[in-house]
């Protein structure tokens, strides 16, 4: 009886710990302008102007605005029509987990404003609409702090507030804390986005299959290459699909002509069935360089 | 990703120069990016794919196409053209490759 005081504040302890760890992980922002200032990518131009540069012209920087067309559809016709769902974060999250993973930090009521915005700018080219998502995208810290550990959490733990991971871990000069990740060097850092992706409650989406086809089709073949050293040839840019010279490299092409005289009498219809038929055999060898399927993105 | 081949007759005639009237030969093969789920459905939303047939080149493999092409017997001389189309989206092609070809047949 008289370890009921002690055990009584021990839980009160535990409450008041649990409620604080809680708090310092609940915090959600209400506005987009609250979000971007949590992860805010300007302050890396300061010191990474070049690899600043590459991004801004990079798919990742726009990840919002260049696929509203498959969200909206996904918000309208699979979540309200066929799932007969309402917009929530969980599902809003099932798009911007990668397309915007800062949403991850924003309320409840700021996720659904977004995926309403999303809506708005395609269905009604709504041009604040779009000014404003233009905001959310896949930044610096989508990268190098909220994704960072996600493939290892065991080992890595979860992103810590502030801090940069990178390859080598080296410090940005008391700028900010840098953590050592290989995992970001590795084809499976890629892959939470560009392959199928499994949302927390199960779901699957597969806006593309790159992670399949590269796991079983390219590695399985004895392929040893890594995303990276492909698609960041140009840095930062990570260039793939809308750029030539990637798809170029990724492709060969040969093309054979044979000219011949086919047998008189053989073919129908021609003018003359007494005479020699010019022809041609035409042969296209197309092969797939890359790492992954073509076409996919 | 789309491999076109066409075959055109040359001529000097300028009535005909017209390339319409002009082309024997075309053949297309298109390498599908997403479409048809194992339930034979297609399919185009991202949340409705599960499953899908591949329609693409896989990785680290030639694909081989072969047309064998038998023009008229007048037909003295063709251009055959060999292009290959990488769409980023439905609408826009860029061509990737091209490769152009004159034939010249003796028909006498």
């Amino acid at each position: 009886m008289r370890q009921a005081p002690v055990r009584m504040l021990l839980a009160l302890v535990t409450i008041f710990l649990l409620a604080g760890v809680q708090n310092a992980t609940a915090k959600e922002a209400d506005t987009i302008d609250e979000l971007v200032a949590m992860f805010d990518d300007s302050k890396c131009a300061e010191c990474h102007e070049e690899i600043y540069k590459e991004w801004q012209d990079s798919w990742h920087a726009k990840a919002v605005n260049s696929s509203l067309g498959g969200m909206r559809n996904f918000i309208v016709v699979g979540l309200a029509k066929e799932w007969n769902t309402k917009l929530t974060k969980t599902q809003v999250l099932k798009c911007l987990d990668c397309h915007a993973p800062a949403v991850n930090y924003a309320s409840e009521k700021l996720a659904v404003e977004i995926g309403e915005l999303i809506v708005k700018a395609k269905d009604d080219k709504d041009e604040n609409a779009k000014k404003q998502l233009a905001k959310l995208n896949v930044g610096c810290l989508s990268c190098h702090n909220i994704k960072a550990t996600s493939v290892s959490l065991g080992l890595h733990g979860a992103p810590k507030k502030g801090v940069v991971y990178g390859p080598n871990g080296e410090d940005g000069d008391d700028f900010h804390e840098s953590i050592e990740t290989p995992d970001i060097t590795r084809s499976v850092f890629c892959m939470q986005c560009h392959g199928v992706y499994k949302a927390p409650d199960g779901e699957t989406i597969q806006c593309n299959t790159l992670s399949g086809s590269y796991q079983n089709s390219y590695i399985s073949m004895g392929g040893s290459k890594t995303c990276q050293e492909c698609h960041m040839k140009k840095g930062h840019l990570f260039p793939g699909g809308h750029d030539l010279d990637t798809v170029k490299e990724g492709l060969g092409f040969d093309v054979q002509f044979a000219q011949y005289q086919h047998l008189p009498g053989k073919i129908k219809g021609v003018k003359d069935a007494k005479k020699w038929v010019p022809s041609v055999v035409v042969t296209a060898f197309v092969e797939n360089k890359t790492g992954h399927r073509v076409p996919d993105g | 990703m789309v491999l076109e081949v066409t075959a055109n007759k040359i001529s000097d005639d300028a009535e005909t120069k017209d390339d319409k009237a002009n082309e024997l030969f075309r053949a297309e093969k298109t390498w599908f990016e997403i479409g048809v789920d194992t339930d034979r459905d297609m399919r185009y939303g991202a949340w409705q794919i599960k499953e899908i047939i591949d329609l693409t080149l896989p990785p680290l493999q030639t694909q081989k196409e072969q047309y064998l092409i038998n023009f008229d017997t007048d037909v003295e001389q063709v251009e055959l053209e060999a292009k290959l189309y990488y769409y980023i989206s439905g609408g826009k092609g860029d061509v990737v490759y091209s490769v152009k070809k004159t034939l010249e047949f003796d028909v006498d």
